[in-house]
């Protein structure tokens, strides 16, 4: 079932000083698939989100992206590689515009583009993500809602073949999560493989086809839903939070 | 409003709201018509000071173009000595004026490169203090060339631009304005724009958007000082005699920027509007309040950017959205 491998982490490590933070980690992200990582807070998540996006290089490791090593590449050319990213705390560019927000995804995600085909390219997006109303107010009168949707079509319009997103549901109420989950499965829906971060556990149970389970630093489960809740380890890991496994 | 087909062809064209063209066409032509106006037996002083309005109107525009990049740069005094030592040394060599004014703007941009590569992971107060450095650096470089090549502290006499024709001087000088102006519009107009405008807002996130910062900052200088450089020939070409201290000294770093700020920042309009208010307030308040005429100059600068938040650009863009004009 599984297809071509899109993001292939290879032992990747990040040592900070005397803390591990991220340690050992493999795993294999498959073309088309919506893979969730989760774990008790401080497991290394967005560490690992960062060595993914080159915000970090790891320690040691490698990382590949549709096959091209890419564990020592910067940031911008990830993002030309087919690697796009929402942050968890959104950072719109505050003075321009909605529309000019996207374009700049648009410009400079895919070499070659021109201006006018940015553009347009980023008013299709804001009409998907419900956003072409806003095309002309500020990114900063933005609802935190609009504010996630611009994030993540300024993301998307950098052309991405794998979407990191990192805890885009924080702070959002229920109704709009539900709405935020429909978008991200209607990403997945255009071909692009999605790997998220996230804690609320009902919208993993939901999203994810699978699920990689991080404890201070390590993997300690890879699988479906089902499988890594059952996961002693994982119950272990989860024991005492008051997050709990939301069942 | 129309169709979504309609819709999204109009979103193809550039934004260019707010990007106040008429009042810059106005401008240019009230500049234009300046030198043929019945000046009077102050004609010549007028001309002067019309003169260096433009030039400081280059310097202005071309260190907002720098500063839309992110990048708050207090190296302008640098570019713009370069400029007017470059165009003197240029001429020493027997060189046409036509020809050594572009080739001077050309090394500034050169040398303003390695500048931009040095600070490129700088930002802020750190950024600024190595712009800074950098202006010293260079002044001390050519203050301690041998005095047969560059004439040291003592500084150096060049060729009067255009035998000392005061209208031509200032309708060249008008010439350098309209193309720093036009540069600065095909900025704000084109992808720099978005590049720019990305890094100053969120160097990171640009990058994760694929910009590549390291390339369009250095564009940023590239632009910025070969602008600042033909102010600096300007300079040397009207006065006919430059030397390190007057040419390198602080003030020609900070008049840009307290001038953009006055005029609006990351405008065309602004720090030329900026110039011009600025330039003429000071002339005006040295022949009415004589003896302390900065203070008063000072003042006034203070007042204003506490009054408008948004330089003078302000005035003509109350209560709309944000973003760049």
């Amino acid at each position: 079932m599984p297809g071509e491998v899109v993001l292939r982490a290879d032992g990747l490590s990040k040592r900070f000083g005397g803390l591990q933070a991220v340690q050992n980690v493999t795993f294999d992200h498959y073309d088309g698939e919506i893979l969730a990582v989760i774990g008790p807070n401080g497991a290394g998540k967005t560490t690992l989100l960062n060595l993914l996006s080159g915000v970090y290089r790891p320690s040691t490791g490698r990382l590949e992206l549709l096959g091209q090593d890419i564990t020592h590449a910067p940031m911008e050319h990830r993002c030309h590689a087919g690697l796009g990213r929402a942050f968890q705390v959104v950072r719109p560019f505050p003075e321009m515009t909605v529309h000019e927000n996207v374009t700049v995804g648009a410009l400079f995600g895919q070499p070659g583009t021109t201006l006018p085909q940015a553009r347009e390219r980023a008013y299709d997006l804001l009409e998907r993500t419900g956003l072409a109303d806003q095309a002309a107010r500020a990114a900063h009168e933005l609802t935190l809602l609009q504010d996630k949707r611009m994030e993540i079509a300024r993301a998307l319009a950098t052309g991405p073949r794998v979407l990191l997103l990192d805890e885009v549901m924080a702070g959002l109420r229920p109704g709009e999560a539900a709405e935020a989950v429909e978008l991200i499965r209607s990403v997945r829906a255009d071909g692009v493989s999605v790997l998220f971060i996230e804690h609320i556990m009902p919208v993993v149970r939901d999203l994810a086809d699978r699920v990689v389970v991080m404890d201070q630093g390590q993997v300690i489960a890879q699988g479906t839903y089902r499988e890594v809740t059952a996961h002693p380890q994982v119950v272990a890991a989860y024991l005492g939070t008051e997050e709990g496994l939301g069942a | 409003m129309g169709t979504p087909a309609s819709k999204r062809q109009a979103a193809r064209k550039p934004d260019i709201t707010g990007i106040a063209l008429i009042p810059l066409a106005i401008f240019f032509v009230l500049a234009l018509v300046f030198p043929f106006l019945p000046l009077g037996d102050r004609g010549a002083f007028l001309l002067q000071i019309g003169f260096f309005t433009l030039v400081a109107g280059i310097m202005a525009l071309s260190w907002d173009i720098l500063a839309r990049s992110g990048q708050v740069s207090l190296a302008h005094a640098a570019f713009y000595g370069l400029g007017a030592y470059g165009y003197a040394l240029l001429l020493k060599t027997g060189m046409a004026w036509p020809l050594a004014m572009p080739l001077a703007a050309l090394g500034a941009g050169v040398i303003s490169l390695v500048l931009g590569a040095v600070t490129m992971r700088l930002s802020g107060m750190y950024f600024a203090i190595a712009t800074l450095a950098f202006t010293e650096v260079v002044r001390t470089v050519i203050q301690n060339l041998p005095e047969s090549v560059a004439g040291g502290a003592n500084g150096l006499l060049v060729p009067a631009l255009l035998g000392g024709n005061s209208r031509g001087q200032y309708l060249l000088a008008l010439a350098l304005l309209a193309l720093t102006a036009g540069v600065s519009l095909a900025v704000r107009t084109g992808r720099l724009h978005h590049a720019f405008a990305a890094i100053r807002q969120g160097e990171e996130t640009a990058r994760v958007l694929g910009v590549s910062t390291v390339r369009y900052k250095l564009a940023a200088f590239f632009i910025s000082s070969f602008l600042a450089a033909l102010a600096g020939v300007l300079y040397a070409g009207k006065t006919f005699f430059i030397s390190p201290l007057d040419t390198f000294s602080l003030a020609n770093s900070i008049a840009p920027l307290t001038t953009s700020i006055f005029g609006g920042l990351y405008t065309t309009l602004g720090p030329i509007l900026g110039a011009t208010v600025l330039r003429v307030a000071e002339e005006a308040l040295h022949n009415v309040v004589k003896n302390g005429y900065l203070v008063v100059y000072g003042l006034v600068l203070m007042l204003s950017i506490l009054w408008l938040p948004r330089g003078l650009m302000g005035l003509f863009r109350r209560g709309k959205h944000g973003g760049d004009v």
